[in-house]
């Protein structure tokens, strides 16, 4: 039973950050301490491949939308609080403000993304609308359609190549997926024949939800509060998730797009970053099918894993230590998960990104095999 | 033909009952897991199952769903299905995953499905043909199983970019053997990611690898006679497809017709005359140019492929076999006029070069 409460834990620290905000003063940093409190004690896990008990799902679905309901409540609440000038010294706006772009982040944005996948007709309505938690309700079909069909290709991209940093990437990704998402936008009203402002079109609908979300924002907390809660959005999940796709399939090849394969995609499987990220990070499944709720996702037990998700994010900011970080993980991915034309594929993009040693075997420092394998019991 | 394969794991609750209804009447039944792809669950079963992209961007998998539930992996809106397709109930099973019991309409295959492998390969050929085409051989590390009319995916080693091309050669002569090499008609697309590289310098010696065979395009009765229309590198297949017909039948004939634009593009003849020498009686060739100026010294048709089509062919249309390969529009547009024409729907056979990259 206790895997079903396991995923009240983001609902937990959401409601903590909204009491540390209603108190005020130096309690606003609470939200952000509780996350980062959990996050670095989760590094010291071992990692967890156990699966979700399968017993009364209905239950994670319920706490998914709950928390999706929630994050709503927060940003409501947010831009409420700065509208009315709660927050009056200069730490407690800050430790708000930040609080907010990292909860909003890694508890907010994984609810969304679950949802938009999902079947049911509710769920998958609330994960759309809930887009306006990342303040960008067009994600969904770049993410569904391009991202799941070309990852691990140049053509995918929320696809980082080796080499490239994390800002480079942001730079690159933003303006692919807005080019994707206009041509697949387009392609869907011109199959139907409809011009290309017709209401029944999705993205009139989703410029419109988008509007009456900021309008709520504004009506809640003026033009401060509507900046601030918009700003949270776009510097905490919108672009935090560009960073988590950058570590997700960092370097890694694909020489079958279109057809997935488990080591296409890395994973984070430390208990805690599983229940807080929904499943997403434990990557593998969700590839293999996206439509699979994140309680049914099976930890692959011989998948590539990268360090503790918050080190790793953390990392990547800093592009000559994230490097050192990935480039013996490489190596090893390449050594033996690659398939004989990935390897080649590997050698090329390692001489592109000017990571020669890469393709040298060391078998003295290079990484033994069967690091990412589970023990067998 | 149906081997049923129950997947070990799965226990009956698991698996749905798939009912195929042909428009001939037939019907065949098979199971698969729930919650699998329609198209690869069947394939992975020996069902040949029409598909050629298997990612959703050809429609040859194209499946009317009579009853049961699907969910597709994307908006079908964005597949090659047109609206009224999808509005009449039509899926693409390659992208379908099978939510319970289902009763669809689709042409089956009744061949045996060969299995698709990736092998290695070297350029044993690459020689420019008049009209921007290469003929490019590859000299294939492990031989590899096909049937005429079918088409491989290659890619240089070392790089992501993968493209589709139709085999020109038939299968080898004694039947079943494997191919050890294999050749492709490579046209260059102006700006093209794989073919302006191809076209670049002599690629001769370099390492590739290829993904194969895929298609079901050369399916028919073999003594049928048969009309092939293709357009440009379209040719490849009906290379293929006539050359392993003249030898599988005695009788058959083939009349193919050929678009081209200008009397300069020639690439095709070497091949054509082989086929023609090799049954001079059964064989003919008709070349139409859409781009020929005015007032050359061509003496054939000139138009659009599909002006090549009608009664002066003298051709039985209600009996014949059709092939038909080139660009989408060329394909649909010659669909078109062959149903007009009187050939039956089911004996048309098509193969679309759509772009088989990612843009
Ligand atoms: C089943 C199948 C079999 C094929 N067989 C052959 C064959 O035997 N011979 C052959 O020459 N080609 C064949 N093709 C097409 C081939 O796979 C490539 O798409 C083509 O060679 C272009 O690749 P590229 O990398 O040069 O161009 P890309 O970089 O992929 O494309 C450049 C631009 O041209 C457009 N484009 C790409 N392909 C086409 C096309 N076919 N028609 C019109 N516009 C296009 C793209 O949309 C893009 O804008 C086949 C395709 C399929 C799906
Ligand atoms: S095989 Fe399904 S669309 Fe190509």
């Amino acid at each position: 039973m206790t895997d079903y409460f396991k995923y009240l834990l983001s609902p937990a620290i959401l409601s903590l950050h909204a009491w540390g905000m209603w108190m005020g003063g130096n309690y606003t940093w609470i939200g952000l301490a509780a996350l980062v409190g959990v996050l670095c004690f989760d590094a010291f896990l071992p990692r967890d491949y156990s699966m979700r008990d399968q017993r009364y799902v209905r239950i994670y679905d319920v706490i998914c939308a709950m928390t999706v309901l929630a994050s709503f409540g927060n940003i409501f609440f947010y831009a409420w609080l700065v509208g009315s000038g709660h927050f009056e010294t200069t730490a407690s706006s800050i430790g708000a403000f930040v609080s907010m772009v990292f909860i909003g982040f890694v508890i907010g944005a994984p609810p969304v993304h679950e949802l938009f996948h999902r079947e049911e007709f509710v769920l998958r309505w609330l994960g759309r609308t809930g887009q306006c938690l990342i303040y960008d309700p067009w994600r969904e079909i770049t993410h569904v359609v391009t991202h799941h069909m070309r990852v691990a290709t140049p053509d995918d991209p929320d696809y980082a190549r080796r080499g490239d940093t994390v800002y480079g990437h942001i730079l690159r990704t933003f303006p692919g997926q807005w080019k994707e998402a206009y041509h697949l936008e387009k392609m869907m009203w011109t199959k139907r024949g409809r011009k290309w402002f017709d209401p029944r079109n999705a993205w009139v609908y989703k410029a419109a939800t988008l509007v009456i979300f900021t309008g709520i924002l504004y009506a809640l907390g003026g033009l401060l509060g509507t900046v601030l809660a918009i700003l949270s959005l776009l510097l905490g999940p919108r672009m935090m998730l560009e960073v988590f796709n950058y570590v997700n399939h960092y370097g890694l090849i694909s020489a079958t797009p279109g057809r997935f394969e488990k080591h296409h995609t890395w994973n984070h499987i430390s208990p805690l970053t599983r229940i807080l990220a929904l499943e997403i990070t434990n990557h593998a499944g969700h590839h293999e099918d996206s439509y699979k709720p994140f309680y049914k996702l099976e930890p692959d037990t011989n998948g590539p894993v990268q360090p503790q998700f918050l080190l790793v994010v953390l990392l990547a900011f800093v592009p000559p230590l994230f490097f050192m970080m990935i480039k013996p993980l490489l190596k090893h991915w390449d050594q033996h998960y690659a398939s004989p034309q990935e390897r080649e594929i590997a050698r090329r993009e390692n001489e592109r990104a000017g990571w020669h040693e890469l393709n040298q075997p060391d078998p003295v420092n290079d990484l033994p095999p069967g690091i990412w394998r589970v023990a067998e019991a | 033909m149906l081997k049923q394969k129950a997947p070990s794991a799965a226990t009956r609750a698991d698996l749905c009952r798939i009912t195929v209804r042909g428009k001939d009447g037939s019907e065949d039944v098979f199971d698969i897991r729930r919650n699998d792809l329609l198209l690869k669950a069947a394939i992975d079963q020996g069902i040949e199952y029409p598909h050629n992209c298997r990612v959703g961007v050809c429609g040859t998998c194209k499946t009317r769903l009579i009853s049961g539930r699907v969910s597709p992996m994307v908006d079908l809106a964005l597949s090659p299905l047109k609206n009224a397709e999808i509005e009449a109930g039509f899926v693409l099973a390659c992208q379908a995953k099978v939510r319970g019991d289902l009763v669809v309409e689709v042409k089956l295959g009744h061949h045996t499905m060969l299995p698709v492998t990736t092998v290695s390969a070297r350029v044993s050929r690459w020689r420019k043909l008049p009209g921007e085409v290469i003929d490019l051989r590859l000299a294939l590390d492990t031989p590899v199983h096909f049937h005429a009319g079918q088409y491989a995916t290659i890619a240089e080693s070392g790089s992501f970019t993968r493209r589709s091309y139709s085999f020109y050669d038939a299968p080898p002569m004694d039947n079943g053997a494997p191919a050890s090499e294999v050749g492709f008609l490579v046209k260059r697309l102006p700006g093209g990611r794989f073919s302006e590289w191809l076209f670049a310098e002599d690629r001769s010696g370099t390492k590739f690898w290829m993904e194969a065979p895929f298609g079901v395009m050369g399916v028919d009765e073999y003594d049928r006679d048969g009309l092939c229309v293709a357009g440009g590198t379209g040719i490849a297949p009906i290379l293929s497809i006539v050359a392993d017909r003249l030898r599988r039948s005695t009788t058959a004939k083939f009349t193919i017709v050929l678009g081209v634009r200008s009397a300069t593009d020639t690439f095709a003849e070497p091949y054509l005359r082989a086929l023609v020498d090799q049954a001079p009686d059964r064989v003919r060739v008709v070349t139409i140019l859409s781009h020929e100026p005015e007032g050359s010294t061509w003496a054939g048709p000139r138009g659009l492929v599909t002006e090549a089509l009608g009664p002066e062919l003298g051709l039985d249309f209600a009996q014949v076999s059709a092939f038909i390969c080139g660009n989408l529009g060329m394909v649909e547009a010659v669909e078109r006029k062959l149903i007009g024409l009187g050939v039956a729907e089911e004996r048309i056979h098509a193969d679309k070069f759509i772009p088989s990259g990612t843009p």
